[in-house]
């Protein structure tokens, strides 16, 4: 491993070498920057792994069942284990996709799930991404590179081989294909995760397409290829969001989209992974209630444990987070990537007043958590070594059946005091074992 | 929609069924070709318990292909594309409805229908606007939903004025209440909002309407079993002299017509809605296509 850290240079040089990039936008405009890749892994052991993989399924199935019933019979509703304003006020809720059956009943085909482990040795899920999760590539290059940098490191250490994540990625899109040739859909290279985009659709064998390949004739889905021929597409992994999907359905101004294309998909003619309307069992607000969709529909315990969880929207949580407001931690469900987060303690009492008054008028907006401890983890800094702020997103595939990537993305902040990992606020990440014996 | 109609309120009720017949016609001219052009339209009616339909003439062209299908609103639409140049674009849809008189119709409430959608936000303006009407309520002791259904259809028809061209169909209900004044769709727009506001469920519905010269727009409220229509532009109940097209949140769900294309072309649109009662109109004979 010493090795490993030795080459951090040389290895960060390699990942700017094939393009491994992130973009942001500062002050709206876009900029392309390196993601920081610090040597010293996150290893997890083979025992914690199996329980993770459970725990993880366990979650990711649930969630898809959920998202089957809120599209469906909206039994969970019904039976009031989710109260209705928290789903058909999501602004992730699209009643464009009612009625919808999605090929083979999947709606999460990747799932993105965050999570950290607390100083007590316990894992706690962060939040859900059913949505367009961004990541896997950077640990599948990331470990491609180490293994060519230091093969020693893999040979002395029993690392379980993470390189099939393209494979896992393209079984789960040709399950889901409904016959034709399979496409991975970018908005283009000023897209955040461009980089990853081109690799995955690459790795997958999948055509890389804009929205410019595509078109509908015939209520199909086509490609056109660079000699004008035209091929059908069972199956678009789209890395656009919902909204920009088909301005047919969605924002009629939208000028990436695939017009008709949610026709297309109505009608059973094309697969689209993820499924639209996914947000609305990622929303903020949502969360809170998973624990509760595991029992529900699975009749189990739920194996990975929330971040303990209020909702102001009931009365008696509301009344804790008036009173220990300083303490807790402030999520806006409508914001995401990192924003809307308030920390109680990082407020002054004016601010502090303000949000309590926030709070109390637009209940339903927020939830509150307790500020989990997680574990530090070392990072290189220079020939020093700090200690920062770490999570873990873990992949989720689910096709045929639902499997856990033996590995993930773990992600650090940038400064020692803060608690934010979120790639798009700055901060590295760390290659992910997961231990074989 | 058109401040003249109010001849139509005097009706009677004996009668519980009407057939109408119904035409819609629109054609789209450019003034240049364009292509890949791709629609959506809304304009069949659709059978249900209220409203049995007899399509006699079903025309889209061009249209390099056509499929039927039902919305997430359960609408019948029709989705289509073509790809090839063309320098115009019309459908035609012509048929007879069997109507039944009332406005009711029995149905389980879907609960997307209690929040508010792009248009009917709770700004301010509807905020407000909502709770003057509310207090009308409370004055004329309305009580059951419909009774506050009917009082906020009043004070909106007495507070808002019809004036075609002020508003457009991206107006929502508090942009539209800030000017004072727009059409049917305006008026669906705020009722819907302020039915919400008050807690109860309400649709937005666009439709036809005897002697119209375009399509329309009202609403429908939720009450314990079922919807029952109000037209708040001509502050009437819904009866067997409207069709119903489609329905949703608001506008932004069902628009008769929509489409997009490729070409910098300018259009010009040419519609034509008729709707005549077939027989019994002994009484009077309103048809026509009264623009407006």
């Amino acid at each position: 491993m010493r090795e490993l850290i030795e080459h951090t240079e040389g290895i960060n040089r390699l990942m700017a070498r094939f393009g491994v990039k992130f973009g942001i936008y500062k002050n709206g405009e876009f900029h392309e920057q390196l993601f920081p890749f610090d040597a010293i892994p996150r290893v997890i052991s083979r025992e914690e792994f199996q329980k993770l993989e459970k725990g993880l399924i366990q979650r990711v199935d649930a969630l898809n069942l959920f998202l089957n019933d809120i599209y469906g019979e909206k039994k969970i509703i019904k039976d009031q284990v989710v109260p209705e304003e928290f789903v058909f006020s999501s602004s992730g809720y699209l009643p464009e996709c009612e009625g919808i059956k999605p090929p083979k009943g999947i709606y999460s085909h990747i799932s993105g799930i965050d999570l950290v482990l607390g100083k007590d040795g316990k894992w706690y899920i962060l939040e859900d991404n059913l949505r367009i999760p961004s990541g896997a590539s950077y640990p599948m290059i990331a470990r491609e590179i180490c293994r060519r940098v230091s093969p020693s490191t893999f040979s002395s250490n029993p690392v379980v081989d993470n390189r099939n994540y393209a494979a896992m990625l393209k079984e789960t899109m040709d399950w889901v294909n409904v016959g034709g040739i399979p496409v991975i859909m970018t908005p283009g290279r000023y897209n955040a995760a461009y980089f990853e985009h081109s690799y995955l659709a690459e790795r997958t064998g999948s055509e890389l397409a804009t929205c410019s390949d595509l078109f509908v004739e015939d209520n199909q889905l086509f490609y056109r290829d660079y000699r004008d021929k035209k091929q059908k597409v069972g199956v678009i992994y789209r890395r656009i969001s919902d909204e920009y999907l088909d301005p047919m359905t969605f924002l009629p101004e939208s000028l990436i989209g695939i017009p008709n294309l949610m026709d297309v998909y109505r009608s059973g003619n094309v697969a689209i992974v993820n499924a639209p309307g996914n947000g609305v069992a990622d929303d903020k607000g949502i969360y809170y209630f998973v624990p509760k969709m595991i029992r529900y529909y699975l009749d189990q315990e739920p194996i990975l444990h929330n971040a303990p969880t209020y909702l102001p929207f009931y009365e008696e949580d509301r009344k804790y987070v008036l009173e220990n407001l300083e303490k807790l931690v402030i999520k806006d469900v409508a914001e995401a990537g990192g924003y809307g987060v308030i920390f109680g303690s990082g407020l002054g009492k004016e601010k502090l007043s303000e949000l309590r008054a926030l709070i109390q008028k637009e209940s339903r907006r927020f939830i509150a958590q307790e500020v989990i401890d997680f574990q530090d983890m070392e990072v290189c800094e220079g020939i020093d070594r700090v200690w920062r702020k770490a999570d873990l997103r873990a992949f989720v595939l689910s096709g045929q059946t639902t499997r856990v990537w033996p590995s993930g993305l773990t992600r650090f902040s940038r400064n020692a005091d803060s608690f934010v990992v979120n790639s798009s606020q700055g901060g590295g990440f760390k290659d992910t074992w997961v231990l074989s014996r | 929609m058109l401040p003249g109609r109010s001849f139509v309120i005097a009706r009677h009720r004996q009668r519980s069924m009407r057939t109408l017949k119904f035409t819609y016609r629109m054609e789209l001219r450019f003034s240049s070709p364009v292509s890949r052009h791709y629609f959506a339209l809304r304009c069949i009616p659709k059978d249900s318990p209220r409203q049995k339909i007899h399509l006699t003439r079903r025309e889209v062209e061009p249209a390099e292909y056509l499929d039927e299908l039902e919305d997430g609103f359960q609408n019948l639409k029709l989705t289509g594309g073509c790809l090839a140049p063309h320098s115009f674009f019309r459908f035609h849809v012509e048929g007879t409805a069997e109507v039944e008189g009332m406005g009711f119709q029995e149905e389980p409430l879907h609960p997307m229908y209690r929040y508010p959608s792009r248009y009917t936000a709770f700004e301010p303006e509807v905020a407000e606007f909502a709770e003057r009407a509310m207090e009308r309520c409370r004055e004329a002791k309305a009580e059951k939903i419909l009774e506050k259904a009917v009082c906020v259809m009043d004070y909106l028809h007495a507070n808002f004025a019809y004036v075609p061209g002020i508003t457009n169909i991206g107006t929502t209900a508090a942009e539209a209440l800030r000017m004072g004044k727009g059409v049917c769709q305006d008026y669906a727009h705020i009722m819907t909002a302020v039915m919400r506001y008050m807690g109860i469920p309400a649709r937005y519905v666009n439709g036809l309407m005897i002697g119209e010269g375009f399509t329309h727009a009202w609403v429908e409220v939720y009450t314990e079993k079922g919807w029952y229509g109000l037209d708040p532009t001509n502050r009437l109940h819904i009866d067997d002299y409207y069709i119903v097209l489609a329905k949703g949140r608001d506008y932004g769900d069902c628009p008769v017509d929509k489409g997009c294309f490729f070409g910098n072309a300018a259009q010009q649109q040419n519609i034509y809605v008729n709707v005549e009662e077939m027989e019994h109109d002994r009484d009077r004979g309103i048809n026509g296509t009264a623009g407006g």
